[in-house]
């Protein structure tokens, strides 16, 4: 890895913890189980939520939590039809077997109509995001100027999964960490739709550490009323290791 | 100044709790500021948001089509309002067509501004404002105090009480169990809310987008769990392109709140969406699935429309001003009356809601400029409020006294001589031993209750230096002495002081004869027409015997002699040059001795310590800061910095007049500041400073001395040497 890819993970992980998030580095993509599982154990956390993570696909993330008894609830939409056909990846459903499988997570016989399925959809998913203890998320890039991380997605529950539960943890690749706020837009070619035919994700969610207030008299108190932790796993292959 | 105006002011000033928090809140705002701005160069972004502001309202109508496209086509639905009333009308309408029975609402101004939360709450739907401070706010039936503390007023008993009422349980004052009681109720009402209403700190064209801004994190709740997501957008928050935006946070909340970046930034264009369930691509997926988006007008296409108003359209509404502004660090948010605060606020309050509460407004400037340092889109705050005081005094008139003042007695010497002679033998029994007025029953009553003054010299300056009423041909540079009313009638010998030192400096200084006021009163108040006049007669009073330079002992004084004369004289390029000719000569006494000395050699140490004030006027009016500090420091003086060197020591504008415990309260810091540094002599480049911080001190009957730098050059301090 080339000197300035390492001096912006350094500058990002510097500006994150100082606006509040903890930070933590694994070598392999694999040791990503581990970190998360045990800030989960040692959170008594019981259940989380998830959404769209290529990263947390790739090493199972879900299932390793499953089988250490934490509930992980998949929030994209397709990952969570895919988590209730039990299938590994998402798959092509008919509107009918989508009908059948919704029916069954929300206990209501459901007409295969795509808006009566998506009310229903979205009633199960907002309250897995309301009663999840930990929310977990992939950065589609990170700022290494203001330790921002950026998630990016189409449906709300990109957002609800990173500000409802009381623990939020993002997944990093180094690689993804740019400079400035304006190589964000360069890297995910966001320009006037009719220049490039490139559509901009309806929500792009900029997060720069942990949320405080002041306005309670007395004190700076951490926890508004996002998550209490702000947790970052970066997946940097020239780290020496875990170093929360 | 209103009745009303007065009292709120009072209201705060006695408020304990409001002081306390208030100054605790500003000293963490400027302490973390200090830390945020450390490594940026403020100068750069700020004209790069300058650029990008004035590019965005010059192209606004373009860029109110291509957003309005872009948002259409990304799926939301966009109203444009013409004022208030369409605005809250069309409103309402929406939120009856979905049924709407629950609100929660981010933070907005402009939401503010229209009135927007009474209104829906009248048409019987519940409101809930998600920023916990706004929240508080709400529950107490008031306004915001502070952008970033808006409910900064309350202590936490009150807050206490508020919130158990609100979630029906008995709190302790314990903050974190208030908090936690605060965010399940504020959860609850993110669940049940069918319609989330937000502002949008920037409206992005190319691709339609809103971009909202929070710390707590309300603003992604409220604008993803109800259904319905509702904006209401100035036009004026209308930027070009998501590079526009960057630029624009680099600095926002450096400014509002010494943070490098918010803790949220949300980035919304169009409805949620989702192509998971088979058929078309839905929308509503986790978030709302349908986005409206209200542009307001309310008066600000007016604003555009103006050459002198356009550039408050600009402000970002980061509330830098406010954070350095010395009244609203005495007064805060709810004393102005209305949600638009400080200078900017007048501006605003005039265009977007009244006139005659913008006057109000107007009426607590300082003019200490401060807020225009701090403006990060580069606002000419100071010379707005000037500019609005000019249009309002020429729609309404001025008072009876202030115009016989203005145009008749400040613009002939001979009768201000005359009345100043009066003057003399009407103030005799107020004067103490040792030349000090410490209290006047009746006219002046409320001053002397903050500063002890001094009495009218009972000789004037331009008799003193009868002698000196042209430069003698020495050859050497000539130097006019500008003097000011001050400088003339109550401080004639720090006039004589400057004499003497430039005399020994190898010039040859003189007091031109027919000087008048040099028309700051009437040209502040906005009676352009005697300021005009009185200009005519110093310029040629000052031009006539060809000096080299002008020297002044006020700083307001020679702002006005070197910019607003020439603004003055506009119309008129003859006047405009000599105008010119008269600016190009002004200089500061500290600047022209280093001027004249640039070789000197530096003095031994005297082993006596100075402190060193700067008047608003001298640092932001005309950049002079390094100057008066290398010449006491070439003198052999040692200096003391006190802490808030440049802020305004309570006497800019007509405050000092119109709200002497304002004018006393912003004064208090400043002596506070001067003791707490423990040396025996503050020197300050303006004799009006001089006027108020003497005045001040002898009232706390302190022994420390307040000196013109002139003075203490002069005295036996320092030529000895």
């Amino acid at each position: 890895m080339g000197t300035q890819v390492s001096e912006l993970i350094v500058q990002f992980k510097d500006e994150a913890a100082k606006a509040g998030a903890v930070l933590h580095e694994v070598t392999r993509v694999e040791d990503i189980r581990d970190c998360v599982l045990k800030l989960a154990q040692e959170r008594s956390v019981k259940s989380a939520v998830k959404s769209n993570s290529k990263l947390a696909d790739e090493i199972d993330l879900r299932e390793h939590l499953e089988n250490a008894g934490v509930e992980v609830k998949e929030a994209d939409f397709k990952q969570w039809l895919a988590q209730l056909a039990g299938n590994k990846k998402t798959e092509r459903e008919s509107i009918e077997q989508v009908a059948k499988l919704i029916s069954v997570a929300s206990g209501q016989d459901l007409d295969p109509d795509p808006q009566v399925l998506l009310s229903a959809a979205n009633r199960s998913i907002k309250q897995y995001c309301i009663d999840a203890d930990m929310g977990i998320s992939e950065a589609g890039a990170a700022i290494a100027e203001t330790g921002t991380l950026v998630i990016l997605g189409n449906e709300g529950v990109s957002r609800l999964v990173a500000v409802l539960p009381r623990i939020h943890i993002t997944l990093l690749k180094a690689q993804d960490i740019v400079p400035l706020m304006e190589d964000v837009f360069i890297k995910f070619k966001i320009r006037a739709g009719n220049e490039t035919g490139q559509v901009v994700p309806s929500y792009v969610t900029y997060i720069a550490g942990r949320n405080t207030t002041a306005d309670i008299p007395g004190a700076v108190l951490s926890r508004a009323q996002g998550p209490a932790e702000e947790h970052v796993v970066i997946v940097n292959k020239s780290a020496v290791g875990d170093v929360s | 100044m209103s009745r009303a105006m007065a009292k709120r002011v009072h209201r705060a000033l006695d408020d304990e709790n409001l002081q306390t928090a208030l100054t605790r809140l500003l000293g963490l705002i400027k302490f973390v500021r200090q830390i945020a701005f450390a490594d940026l160069d403020f100068d750069y972004l700020s004209r790069e948001i300058r650029r990008i502001k004035e590019d965005s309202i010059a192209n606004l109508p373009e860029l109110v089509e291509q957003f309005k496209s872009e948002a259409t086509k990304a799926g939301a639905i966009v109203y444009e309002a013409e004022d208030d009333d369409d605005a809250r009308k069309y409103i309402s309408t929406v939120a009856k067509e979905y049924g709407v029975k629950n609100i929660v609402k981010s933070k907005s101004m402009l939401g503010e501004e229209i009135g927007l939360r009474e209104h829906l709450e009248k048409a019987g739907i519940r409101v809930t404002e998600t920023d916990i401070g706004e929240w508080i706010v709400q529950l107490a039936g008031e306004r915001p105090a502070h952008l970033v503390g808006p409910a900064v007023h309350k202590t936490m008993e009150q807050v206490t009480e508020l919130i158990s009422k609100a979630t029906g349980q008995q709190l302790g004052t314990e903050p974190q169990a208030v908090l936690d009681a605060v965010r399940a109720a504020l959860r609850q009402a993110y669940i049940t809310a069918d319609m989330g209403i937000s502002g949008a700190n920037i409206a992005i064209a190319e691709t339609g987008t809103l971009v909202i801004v929070t710390n707590e994190g309300n603003g992604c709740m409220s604008t993803t769990m109800p259904p319905v997501h509702l904006a209401v957008v100035g036009y004026e928050k209308i930027v070009p392109a998501w590079k526009d935006a960057a630029a624009i946070f680099r600095l926002l909340s450096r400014c509002t709140a010494g943070m490098k970046m918010p803790v949220y930034v949300s980035h919304i264009t169009g409805p949620s969406r989702t192509d998971a369930i088979p058929g078309p691509v839905l929308r509503g997926a986790g978030g709302p699935g349908e986005v409206h988006i209200v542009l307001v007008d309310n008066g600000r296409w007016q604003m555009r429309g103006t050459d002198e108003f356009r550039e408050a359209l600009y402000c970002i509404k980061c509330g830098a001003c406010l954070n350095v502004c010395p009244v609203f660090a005495s007064v805060a948010g709810q004393t102005y009356g209305y949600i638009y605060q400080g200078g900017i606020g007048a501006i605003l309050t005039a265009f977007l809601h009244d006139v005659t509460q913008a006057e109000d407004v107007a009426s607590l400037c300082l003019g200490c400029m401060a807020c225009k340092a701090a403006c990060p889109a580069r606002i000419d705050i100071p010379r707005m409020v000037t500019q609005l005081k000019a249009s309002l005094a020429e729609e309404k008139g001025l008072p009876f006294f202030k115009r016989i003042a203005y145009r008749r007695i400040l613009r002939k010497p001979s009768t201000m001589d005359g009345l100043i002679k009066f003057g003399t033998y009407l103030q005799k029994p107020f004067i103490d031993n040792d030349l000090t007025i410490r209290g006047i029953p009746v006219f002046l009553n409320a001053i002397t209750k903050t500063i002890s003054l001094p009495p009218l010299a009972r000789v004037p300056l331009p008799a003193r230096l009868k002698d000196y009423s042209s430069p003698k041909p020495t050859g050497k540079p000539k130097v006019a002495l500008y003097s000011g009313c001050i400088g003339s009638y109550l401080y004639p010998e720090v006039g004589e002081h400057v004499v003497k030192i430039l005399s020994e400096s190898g010039t040859e200084p003189y007091y031109p004869t027919g000087q008048a006021c040099c028309g700051a009163p009437a040209y502040f108040a906005g009676d352009f027409e005697a300021a005009l006049s009185l200009a005519k007669i110093n310029i040629a009073a000052l031009e006539e015997m060809k000096p080299d330079y002008i020297v002044t002992v006020c700083p307001g004084c020679a702002g006005v002699l070197k910019r607003e004369y020439l603004n003055l004289t506009t119309s008129d390029p003859r006047w405009n040059q000599r105008a010119r000719g008269v600016a190009n000569r002004i200089r500061d006494f500290s600047q022209l001795l280093l001027e004249l000395n640039s070789s000197r050699r530096t003095k031994p140490t005297r082993n006596l310590k100075v402190t060193y004030h700067d008047p608003c006027h001298l640092k932001r009016g005309t950049g002079i800061f390094t100057e008066p500090r290398t010449l006491l420091q070439q003198e052999g003086f040692e200096l003391v910095e006190m802490a808030d060197s440049d802020t305004c020591c309570g006497f800019g504008g007509h405050v000092v007049l119109s709200y002497p415990e304002l004018s006393q309260s912003i004064l208090k810091r400043k002596l506070d500041n001067i003791e707490a540094t423990g040396v025996q002599i503050v020197v300050t480049n303006c004799l009006p400073c001089v006027l108020q911080i003497r005045g001040g001190l002898d009232k706390r009957r302190s022994q420390i001395k307040v000196m013109h730098t002139a003075e203490l050059l002069a005295t036996g301090f320092t030529r000895s040497m």
